[in-house]
């Protein structure tokens, strides 16, 4: 997929004017505009309180937003608790944190939701999982807990989770900054092939070499605001905004 | 546990005997505990009558219940013994087998066994109750042996359903103590003693738990009515002595239902016990829920789980993990609050001491009594501790030992 003919594919995520602000009254997302086509990668960058966490979590409602709209997959998001639940069974997300449920196994996690919101049969969905944990490389721990492996093992692990429910969109939260260096590439690797099987993606990482190698197109975010929106080797090479070049600047 | 080539005087040679001051302080405090138990030793077996426990024994365990309706009490500590054996044995068991008997295990038959021996002579029971007393304590342990022998063979699809002989037993018990479906019906005024307060505090702990779950979610809720009529009735509860609300709990309930239609005085005192329980219990839950990253809820609610499933399947089982021990506690300082039932004229154990000692027959036996009293109380609450001890390892993922 090349960013060079997005208009033939469906729009996936369409968000217009969306602008935030917290009960402290500090605005976090100043009018953000974004589309995002079926089987684009699209890589949000930004520094620190640009808001580009607090953006990708408006997509399924984990953020309230005061100003603007957001269409995910065709439903306009709104207040109303079965369309938020509705969006959030099509779009998987990914935590900086990996939020696995402590309490239950690594096979238990997967086949929690599928079986509990789908309502299909457990068995089933048991073999997806396997599955799933075949293709992510962990398997052979399918039976162990969250706490008992290491945080590059427990991303693919929460990676694995989302995609069990079959979504048509993922979302990736930093998914790469809390862990240790080392265990980094094996978490891209994952993404990368996912995103070579044609899931629609928006990334939020500070990885250079993933937005070069897998990107469609990269978003540049400060001060909640998109400063610049651009294909990776425009944007790496000939960046066109000085806050672009001050921010690659910054990271290289 | 042995480190290699120390034998038993060595160990206590380096543990109390370390130093010079170390040492010192052994002695002392050996000379301060071998003086008290010497005490009250000689206090129990020379000076003590144990008259008064011997002739109210039946007093103490069930009040005024009729004679010759007791053998409904024999039946259901009989089943409650089989339950608990059965539960017992499955919990060792499954769902990964440790050894047969650990060392906790043997030391609890024995000391099971200790009793069926000491307590029925010490009390000079008739040889039948000492008979019924050996064979509850004989079924309890084969039942034991018996579901850590076969529990496994259990089909799966059968052991889920076993938990539920608990809250069944429970309804069946309430039926064999009050009567109904042909049987004698026997009315609450006539409970008494150690029957009273364990059913009062059984069932203020069942229903206070859930009320409690409840109230600490309404707490944390994002309706404003909800949270605030659940910090309301929590800062009112918790601001108020038990005592008073249970005397206010007497007079009001009168006053507000019309005659007949308000509960028996024994079934008024144990709602406002389990009204004023499940307070405390919404704050150990509370603190469980804060201990939760956030984190938790936001991956369950992003998978799609809308929020009840959200906090049965991910939110509450690790919440109620953590509040585990407090929640504990709060039950033992509940069965201990039962003792007030005898200030608002019940005959629980305390109350029925009461009676005994004013009986001129036994006056000036208040030592004998108390002691009784406070070692029947210390067993309960030691049962609740240890298994809430044993839960707590259980549930926690990292600890089972086939996980490894």
């Amino acid at each position: 997929m090349t960013s060079s003919t997005p208009s033939a594919a469906a729009v996936m995520i369409e968000a217009r004017g969306v602008e935030k602000w917290y009960p402290n009254g500090f605005q976090a997302l100043r009018g953000v505009d974004l589309t995002v086509h079926q089987g684009e990668v699209v890589v949000i960058m930004g520094p620190s309180g640009s808001g580009k966490s607090t953006f990708i979590r408006t997509f399924n409602a984990l953020e309230a937003f005061q100003k603007g709209s957001i269409t995910v997959d065709g439903m306009a998001l709104s207040d109303d608790v079965r369309n938020i639940d509705a969006i959030r069974r099509e779009v998987g997300m990914v935590f900086q944190q990996f939020n696995l449920f402590p309490h239950l196994t690594v096979l238990q996690n997967l086949t929690l939701a599928p079986v509990l919101v789908r309502r299909r049969p457990r068995r089933e969905v048991e073999r997806q999982a396997l599955d799933l944990l075949e293709r992510v490389g962990i398997h052979e721990q399918a039976h162990k807990y969250p706490g008992q492996l290491s945080g590059g093992q427990q991303q693919r692990v929460a990676i694995a989770r989302s995609l069990c429910m079959e979504p048509r969109i993922m979302l990736f939260d930093e998914p790469t900054s809390a862990l240790d260096p080392e265990m980094v590439q094996e978490v891209l690797e994952v993404m990368q092939e996912l995103a070579r099987d044609g899931m629609t993606m928006v990334v939020v990482t500070h990885e250079l070499r993933f937005a070069r190698r897998v990107a469609s197109r990269v978003v540049l975010m400060a001060d909640g605001e998109v400063v610049e929106e651009a294909p990776p080797e425009q944007f790496f090479t000939n960046p066109r905004h000085e806050r672009s070049r001050q921010f690659l600047s910054q990271i290289r | 546990m042995n480190t290699p080539g120390s034998s038993p005087l060595q160990r206590l040679r380096r543990e109390l005997f370390a130093s010079p001051l170390d040492g010192l302080i052994s002695l002392l405090l050996i000379g301060f505990l071998l003086a008290v138990g010497l005490a009250v030793l000689r206090w129990m077996l020379f000076q003590a009558q144990w008259a008064v426990i011997q002739a109210n024994s039946t007093l103490f365990a069930v009040g005024r219940y009729p004679v010759d309706q007791q053998w409904r009490l024999w039946l259901l500590t009989s089943l409650l013994a089989l339950a608990s054996g059965l539960s017992w044995g499955l919990l060792r068991r499954l769902p990964h087998p440790g050894p047969a008997w650990p060392r906790n295990d043997r030391l609890a038959v024995g000391l099971l066994i200790a009793l069926a021996v000491v307590a029925p002579l010490a009390l000079q029971l008739q040889a039948s109750v000492q008979l019924r007393w050996w064979l509850i304590t004989a079924s309890l342990i084969t039942s034991r042996w018996a579901a850590g022998r076969w529990g496994q063979a259990i089909p799966p699809a059968l052991r889920r359903w076993i938990p539920l002989i608990w809250p069944l037993l429970y309804l069946a018990g309430m039926v064999l103590i009050s009567g109904g479906l042909g049987l004698v019906s026997v009315p609450p005024s006539e409970w008494g003693g150690l029957l009273l307060t364990l059913l009062t505090a059984s069932f203020a702990i069942l229903l206070c738990f859930p009320l409690g779950v409840l109230l600490a979610l309404g707490r944390r809720s994002e309706l404003p009515l909800l949270r605030g009529a659940s910090v309301l009735y929590i800062e009112f509860i918790r601001g108020a002595p038990l005592i008073t609300l249970l005397f206010l709990g007497q007079n009001i309930l009168g006053f507000l239902l019309p005659g007949g239609l308000a509960p028996d005085r024994v079934w008024r005192a144990a709602w406002v016990l389990t009204f004023f329980a499940a307070a405390y219990v919404a704050e150990a839950v509370r603190s469980g829920l804060a201990a939760l990253p956030p984190g938790q809820l936001e991956a369950a609610r992003s998978l799609g789980l809308p929020m009840p499933l959200a906090l049965i399947h991910v939110v509450l089982p690790q919440a109620l993990r953590v509040a585990l021990p407090a929640t504990v506690g709060q039950f033992i300082s509940l069965l201990q609050d039962t003792t007030l039932l005898s200030l608002i004229g019940l005959l629980d154990l305390l109350g029925t001491a009461r009676t005994v000692m004013a009986n001129p027959a036994f006056l000036g036996k208040n030592g004998e009594v108390y002691l009784v009293l406070a070692v029947l109380f210390w067993c309960c609450c030691a049962a609740l501790g240890l298994g809430s001890r044993a839960l707590e390892h259980r549930l926690n993922p990292l600890s089972s030992p086939a996980q490894a």
